[in-house]
């Protein structure tokens, strides 16, 4: 069962991730303002709250499932690089140098 | 933000945050409000009877009866920080065992949406204008005036006093009790 819902991709890209979070700050706000706006003029506070309520699940729909648009900058993993022995066994001794000196 | 629970958790953390932000906006646009309204009482009616207090020490005490008018405009009061009024009408006066003396003697709940133009004739009060010894007889200056407290959806509690308040006296002798 929790294996089905773990195989739903469900990530985004590192700018997929900014651009999602600044969506939703940004319609969130907006609809405070809307909502403050509106209900200080028609004196129902309760509007307010229903104006940023339907802004929350504006950015419900568009900022929680990862939709295509959040997923256009895929990082570009090196190419697997085959094992070579003399570099691998190399770096662990420049790092114990550098330690050394400090 | 890489996962659907962790998006989920920062946008209802942001909305919540912002719907804190707006709560306190709207006890801020409302917070130095002026909510003082005239208020007319008028006193058709006043008796005064000495009876038995079977509430306190036992002995006889002064019972007021007030037949009241009542008219004001609550309108300005209400705004999108007002969820209702608690009126009251209370009477103040001195008596010697006690500089002030304060007996709630009616009062009334007045929701949003509610209609606001107060006028009432002829009220009689709704609780028992007892003193607690003999106070009322030849108190020449007992003093009703009508307070609100302002229940909002967010902030302060303000009670508030209306301008209108009325001293009147009261009579020197009391009513027979022998009328039932």
């Amino acid at each position: 069962m929790l294996s089905i819902f773990k195989s739903i991709p469900t990530h985004m890209d590192y700018k997929g991730q900014k651009l999602a979070e600044q969506i939703f700050q940004g319609i969130i706000l907006v609809s405070a303002v809307i909502g403050f706006v509106y209900g200080l003029i028609i004196e129902q506070f309760g509007w307010t709250v229903y104006i940023v309520l339907a802004g929350f699940a504006v950015s419900c729909v568009l900022t929680l499932p990862p939709w295509p648009m959040y997923r256009k900058n895929p990082l570009s993993w090196q190419p697997l690089v085959p094992e070579s022995s003399g570099e691998s066994s190399q770096k662990p001794q420049e790092s114990i140098k550098k330690k050394k000196h400090k | 933000m890489n996962t659907v629970l962790s998006r989920a958790n920062s946008l209802f953390a942001f909305s919540l945050s912002v719907m804190a932000a707006l709560t306190f906006g709207c006890f801020i646009t409302t917070a130095f409000k002026d909510r003082r309204v005239p208020v007319d009482i008028h006193v058709s009616k006043v008796m005064l009877k000495n009876v038995d207090d079977f509430t306190g020490p036992r002995e006889r005490s002064d019972l007021g009866f007030i037949t009241f008018d009542l008219s004001a405009d609550l309108q300005p009061i209400f705004d999108w920080n007002v969820k209702q009024l608690f009126l009251y009408l209370s009477a103040e006066y001195a008596t010697k065992s006690n500089a002030l003396n304060q007996v709630v003697l009616w009062d009334k709940i007045v929701l949003r949406g509610e209609n606001t133009k107060l006028n009432l004739r002829d009220m009689k009060s709704k609780y028992f204008f007892f003193d607690d010894g003999n106070g009322l007889r030849a108190n020449k200056n007992i003093t009703l005036m009508l307070s609100w407290n302002v229940v909002p959806n967010a902030g302060i509690l303000p009670l508030v006093a209306g301008s209108g308040q009325i001293s009147l006296p009261f009579p020197d002798t009391y009513e027979s009790t022998k009328s039932y």
